[in-house]
């Protein structure tokens, strides 16, 4: 099967009983893809599950076509740069790219070669006959993609990537990612900021709780969060009846009585018209005990997401 | 087969210069240590009996029971050491000689020659034993079980807490070779380590015997023994390494794994037969080729804790052995397989 998506089909994690994903669907094209998300929210989670380091409880993911499973056909073709920040021991930064590629199976000479090369993309060339353990944080983050992209690979995964780099590194990296999706490869990273991807990445993938709440290209996922529809339960003793005038008015997605009797559930994409509208009811003479934002958690995600974690 | 070569040479420096190992070498050179000791005191003895006046043993043995110490000191000459004490009725006295090969005690009570004790200034026979007994007791049970406790738990185990294991998950290679490329690493050091110990303990036990002593043996049983010996080191290395390597695979904890093993190891000549056969132990005794010294007078618990029944002959504990450790090692793959990276608390 040729295939050059990487796929969640239904997959969920959990550690312990504790979530890191949950009923994950994804089909992620080549070019750079962004997981977005606050911290906890299940992006290394996904990483992980992609290259492998952990397996999935529930559902399944493939790469290009391969299964994590396989370490020995998806590493040839996954470079995964992972947010540990260890080492190993007593290494210097040329050995420790050195020998991954021996690994991989290159013959020495090549394997050498590939490393100088590697080291250089990174800029770190002078810092390469050092011991890792005497790096600075920024330095091992560069060391680690050098690593992940010394073999060439065809997926190259980076968890936050971006992080402690200075913006003269950062804007060097940000090229090397835009070279690798023009090549027609994946780069898949995280961030918790959508300012700090949005602008070039092809793709956006949203997450929040191990779930994926929107994904798309950047336009569109923008749009989705500017029109995510709200819910409302509004607390009144006659919900027919609001539910009939409320209709009258725009916005409203959906109105259901609550089956625990508790009032009206309605879903809007437009708040202040909303708001108005029961202002409006009440008003009319319809007696009105409250109205509560029933997911004001994703409200906050949005508003977090969109605001750049400000 | 190429990539478990790799990984074995990457890994390799980990394992024999690891933080972690130093006490690993002083287990395994404890055995040449003592014999070392051994070779110095017996070289002190003998220096010290040299100087001193050698009686012809043909005098000292014609002495029959009930000679006076006056008759017996006319005879053999003034010796190295008397000694005289009273104990009730009885007066003792001890005349003390050398024969030029053993030591020799007249001892008299009342004045009439009772016992003449002789021992030689050391006996090979004897300390072939001893080094038996020290090589089943400490070196197979104690040393290399936690040498290679300390070697491969470590090597999974250890790059847990490293957080560094990783990197090897993210090579091309299938789990089953990560897991037999760092056996081979562990493997090699130990082997290394242990196999080294034993040679040079028993280079220790043959450094001090006389030449006399030494030529038969070297024309006789040396060989094999030093290679039995090897062998059954490098065995046990290999039997013990796999179950820890497995055990670092699947615990956190090192202690448990441990704890039970030795358990287990200890009270093997009590389990069913079947059960038997699936410990280390249980080989590795009949690899020795002369057999621990054992107390016939020990209570019964003790007897089979330390000798539990073993397979008649060498040559049967030499593939049980090997099947016992490829099982562990297959496990090991297997739970290789579903293992995920988890360094907690991340
Ligand atoms: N090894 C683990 N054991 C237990 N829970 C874990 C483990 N790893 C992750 N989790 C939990 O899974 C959830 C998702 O974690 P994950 O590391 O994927 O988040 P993240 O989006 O990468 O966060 P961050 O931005 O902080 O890196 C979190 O609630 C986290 O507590
Ligand atoms: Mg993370």
């Amino acid at each position: 099967m040729s295939d050059d998506l990487i796929r969640f089909d239904r997959v969920s994690k959990f550690y312990g009983d504790v979530l890191g994903v949950n009923k994950v669907d994804l089909r992620i094209p080549p070019g750079i893809t962004s997981l977005v998300g606050p911290n906890g929210s299940g992006k290394t989670t996904l990483m992980n599950l992609m290259a492998g380091l952990i397996h999935p409880g529930s559902g399944t993911v493939s790469v290009r076509g391969i299964s994590p499973f396989a370490p020995e056909q998806l590493m040839r073709i996954l470079g995964y740069a992972t947010q540990y920040d260890a080492a190993p021991r007593g290494l210097t930064g040329f050995d420790f790219v050195l020998s991954g590629l021996l690994l991989h199976g290159f013959p020495r000479p090549d394997a050498v070669r590939r490393a100088t090369h590697a080291i250089e993309t990174v800029a770190l060339t002078s810092a390469a006959r050092r011991k890792i353990a005497a790096y600075s944080k920024g330095m091992r983050q560069r060391i680690r993609l050098a690593q992940a992209i010394a073999h060439d690979p065809a997926v190259l995964v980076l968890d936050e990537p971006l992080n402690g780099l200075d913006p003269v590194v950062r804007a060097e990296t940000i090229a090397l990612f835009r070279d690798y999706a023009a090549r027609g490869r994946h780069v898949i990273l995280s961030s918790h900021v959508l300012q700090e991807v949005d602008v070039f990445s092809d793709q956006v993938i949203l997450i929040a709780n191990g779930m994926v709440v929107a994904e798309g290209a950047i336009r569109s996922v923008r749009e989705e969060i500017h029109e995510h529809p709200s819910q409302y339960l509004l607390r009144c003793a006659e919900p027919a009846r609001a539910a009939a005038l409320l209709f009258t008015h725009a916005g409203i997605l959906e109105a259901r009585i609550d089956p625990g009797g508790a009032g009206l559930l309605v879903i809007t994409r437009q708040r202040e018209a909303f708001a108005l509208a029961v202002q409006r009811l009440a008003v009319d003479g319809l007696a009105i005990d409250g109205l509560e934002p029933l997911d004001e958690n994703v409200d906050a995600l949005y508003e977090y997401l969109i605001g750049g974690g400000k | 087969m190429n990539q478990i070569w790799i990984i074995a040479r990457l890994e390799i420096r980990r394992a024999f210069f690891s933080r972690r190992a130093l006490w690993v070498y002083l287990l395994a050179l404890f055995p040449a240590a003592l014999f070392l000791g051994r070779a110095a005191s017996v070289h002190y003895d003998r220096r010290e009996y040299a100087a001193k006046p050698a009686t012809p043993a043909a005098i000292l043995d014609r002495l029959p029971a009930g000679t006076t110490d006056k008759d017996a000191l006319a005879a053999a000459g003034p010796p190295i050491r008397d000694r005289q004490w009273r104990r009730g009725e009885v007066e003792h006295r001890s005349l003390h000689y050398f024969d030029g090969y053993n030591r020799v005690w007249l001892q008299f009570e009342n004045g009439a020659l009772k016992t003449t004790r002789r021992l030689p200034l050391h006996s090979f026979e004897q300390d072939t034993r001893i080094y038996a007994g020290v090589f089943q007791y400490f070196y197979l049970r104690l040393a290399i079980f936690f040498g290679c406790l300390g070697i491969f738990l470590n090597l999974f185990r250890g790059e847990m807490i490293d957080k560094s294991l990783h990197y090897w998950f993210l090579a091309p290679v299938r789990r089953e070779t990560l897991v037999l490329g760092k056996y081979c690493a562990g493997l090699i050091a130990a082997a290394v380590i242990f196999g080294g110990g034993a040679l040079l303990s028993f280079a220790a036990l043959l450094s001090y015997q006389t030449s006399a002593d030494l030529e038969t043996y070297l024309q006789t049983d040396a060989l094999a023994h030093g290679l039995w010996y090897l062998l059954a080191a490098v065995l046990g290395c290999a039997g013990y390494g796999s179950v820890f390597l497995a055990a670092g695979l699947v615990l956190r904890n090192p202690i448990i794994p441990a704890l039970v093993m030795l358990l287990w190891e200890s009270i093997n000549g009590f389990l069913p037969e079947l059960l038997q056969k699936l410990s280390v132990l249980h080989y590795l005794q009949s690899l020795c080729p002369v057999p621990a010294p054992l107390d016939p007078s020990a209570p019964p618990l003790a007897r089979m804790i330390l000798s539990p029944a073993a397979p008649a002959s060498a040559w049967t504990a030499l593939p049980g052995l090997l099947a016992v450790t490829a099982l562990v090692l297959y496990l090991a793959t297997r739970a290789a397989r579903r293992l995920e990276i988890n360094y907690g608390g991340e």
